[in-house]
């Protein structure tokens, strides 16, 4: 499971850029406000016609967002909430600083998304008058529902045209994105690559969940003994990885493995998680006992928490200090591992380990740090994981 | 840019009345044309027929293109499924339930709507524990596929299975992205040359038009506009296991150049 690093980074690839939007706000210093604060901005859903009540990750304004006239064929949510966060942190200035030292055709662009702009086609579908009608004439798939929709908006967005492709593996895809992007440009393929992921709350992923019996009915508690099941969020986060930066925080390790029991569970002993993690560690060249801290999935989910925590026990041991940010931010889907994996960035370079909102009573059955409250630590090296259905784990390990 | 160089091991095809890549390798290098497709639903073994029928045949389709090419592969293996719509009949399926005041949503059909079902399945029926990926990139799937696989091949020095399959939505779907007929490439490639290799092939990146199928049976299924049709110019070249060039379009505007050679 190790991935072969040619004598690790050989082509000193950095994270020269990035920005992210979510429920606590747009950019890098509302989320590093939200962080320190350990402030969660999930609220009660107000979407139309929902058949229950939950807590949700909403991005407010995207509606009244001005969608920029030259790409307006590509208009619906999940393209809004990906320009609100490629118009913010000097994102598209450092993007064309990268088209013009490398050229367009070097620079690539990967994403992560599960359900990419399928809250327009919801809608469509919905407004049909009858089952069999039609999908109006100007609905057009390629730039909405389909899954490289949002990264087709962000290569004419940003005016690129190396390979480009996107990852839908569920809750894991933008984690996952990540390497894909890594690996483009240690086989010569790219120089740089915008990387992320961009999911969008709609009726499918709240009703699934719910169908599933995992949305809670307040705002999530990863980790709490009372912990009673998932707050489903939206978000957006973009990175720019580039050859030849050997002074930026880097992607220094990245495992993978695959578990499924069922589609949507894991084993109890999160098996495969520690597979990803220790493969991360592996590729990275690091001992456990360096990592100051782990981004867990940490969904709460009963199952899911309990089986992780007992993977990173195994990896790391009791001590090292974890928390999940789906207190703060809801579970991002898609988006989760690109969003935390940016969050992760900003903990290395502020020194600053993020607590787990929302954490009451800690459960006894999770063995490993829980860090109820964000609090200040030398960081040198972090963890963060991204699990999804069909078994899919992804552990990404970053280092300054 | 060095090129990748992959080992071939293994051709898997499925398809109306094209059970097999030997089947299809023998009308291609003949010029044969296609007969007309019987109605046709995969079935692959790995599943019982109780297990078949909970899933849907964008699945059944994968994991027949994935049995074709498991016993060429080892536990070490990587495994890469590239699909333009994905689950599409579990989509429909759920926002036809979007329409209804209660939205209820089988969960089952929740869990499989995911891109990656496929792969998951896959993972759980062959009790796959290595990576394992799922990707898109809308009429350029098959060479997203095969570029993801190729750098996992070359970067992680592992073979990789590469599974590339789409089956037609139903309506309204369809009339907005017909595929035509159900279509599932595979290919098993490795770092390594074997007894089992019989081409190699060179893959660099390049920005030359990709390259369009010659032979009856491909144009054939060139028409049908399922995006993993664009394999076919390498199936032809593979079909006779000759020396040959192929480019695969990539999604933006740039395009992998295989080179592909007899071994």
């Amino acid at each position: 499971m190790t991935a072969n690093f040619d004598g690790r980074n050989a082509s000193h690839i950095g994270i020269t850029g990035y920005t992210l939007t979510s429920c606590v706000g747009t950019g890098r210093d509302a989320h590093l406000d939200a962080m320190a604060a350990s402030r969660s901005g999930l609220t009660p859903c107000a979407y139309p016609d929902l058949p229950f009540d939950c807590y949700v990750g909403h991005v407010a304004g995207l509606e009244t967002m001005q969608f920029p006239a030259g790409v307006s064929d590509f208009d619906n949510r999940a393209n809004r909430l990906a320009l609100s966060a490629l118009q913010s942190d000097g994102f598209l200035e450092a993007a064309g600083k990268m088209r013009e030292r490398w050229g367009a055709d070097r620079c690539g662009v990967i994403l992560g998304t599960s359900t990419s702009g399928i809250e327009k086609l919801e809608s469509v579908y919905r407004a049909r008058a009858r089952n069999d009608d039609p999908l109006p004439d100007d609905y057009v798939m390629s730039h909405n529902d389909n899954h490289q929709a949002v990264a087709a908006f962000t290569q004419k967005y940003l005016g690129v045209s190396g390979p480009s492709y996107t990852i839908s593996t569920a809750c894991s895809s933008s984690a996952k994105a990540l390497i894909d992007a890594t690996q483009l440009i240690e086989a010569g393929f790219c120089d740089a690559v915008v990387v992320g992921g961009v999911d969008t709350l709609c009726l499918i992923s709240l009703n699934g969940f719910e169908a599933m019996q995992l949305v809670s009915r307040e705002p999530c508690r990863p980790c709490d003994a009372a912990r009673n099941g998932l707050s489903i969020g939206e978000a957006a986060g973009f990175l720019i990885i580039e050859r030849d930066h050997n002074d930026c925080i880097r992607l220094s390790g990245m495992g993978e493995s695959s578990d499924g029991v069922s589609m949507s569970t894991p084993p109890k002993d999160g098996a495969g998680a520690a597979v990803a993690m220790r493969a991360a560690l592996a590729g990275a060249g690091i001992n456990p006992d360096q990592i100051g801290y782990v981004n867990l999935h940490g969904t709460a989910t009963p199952t899911n928490d309990t089986a992780e925590c007992a993977a990173v026990s195994n990896v790391f041991g009791s001590h090292t200090p974890a928390s999940s940010l789906k207190g703060m931010l809801g579970h991002t889907l898609g988006a989760a591992g690109a969003v935390e994996a940016i969050m992760c960035i900003i903990a290395l370079e502020e020194n600053l380990i993020p607590g787990n909102t929302g954490l009451g009573e800690l459960d006894p059955e999770i063995s490993c740090n829980i860090v109820a409250h964000a609090r200040p630590a030398e960081l040198s090296h972090v963890v963060s994981n991204a699990f999804g259905f069909g078994g899919s784990n992804c552990a990404l390990l970053f280092s300054q | 840019m060095t090129a990748i160089r992959l080992y071939l091991n293994k051709v898997a095809f499925s398809g109306p009345d094209l059970d097999s890549w030997e089947t299809l390798s023998g009308i291609l290098d003949n010029d044969s044309p296609l007969g007309k497709a019987a109605e046709w639903d995969p079935s692959p073994a790995i599943l019982s027929a109780r297990s078949a029928r909970r899933v849907t045949p964008q699945i059944r389709l994968a994991l027949t293109v994935a049995e074709q090419l498991g016993d060429s592969l080892g536990s070490d293996a990587g495994w890469v499924f590239a699909s333009s719509v994905g689950e599409g009949e579990t989509l429909h399926v759920i926002l036809e339930a979007l329409r209804s005041p209660d939205m209820m949503i089988q969960p089952l059909r929740f869990q499989n709507a995911v891109h990656n079902a496929a792969a998951g399945q896959w993972s759980i029926a062959a009790g796959i524990t290595g990576p394992m990926t799922s990707i898109a990139a809308l009429d350029q799937t098959a060479g997203a596929g095969f570029l993801k696989a190729a750098l996992q091949v070359s970067r992680e020095e592992r073979p990789v299975g590469l599974v590339v399959y789409d089956v037609p939505m139903p309506e309204p779907l369809n009339a907005k992205r017909p595929l035509g007929v159900p279509l599932g490439v595979g290919f098993s490639l490795s770092p390594t040359s074997s007894q089992d290799t019989f081409a190699t092939i060179d893959t660099t990146l390049c920005r030359e038009p990709p390259t369009r199928p010659s032979r009856l049976a491909s144009k054939a299924l060139e028409t049908t506009g399922n995006p993993v049709s664009d394999f076919l110019p390498l199936l032809e070249v593979l079909s006779g296991v000759t020396t040959g060039q192929v480019v695969l379009g990539l999604h933006g505007g740039s395009a992998l150049r295989l080179d592909v050679s007899a071994a």
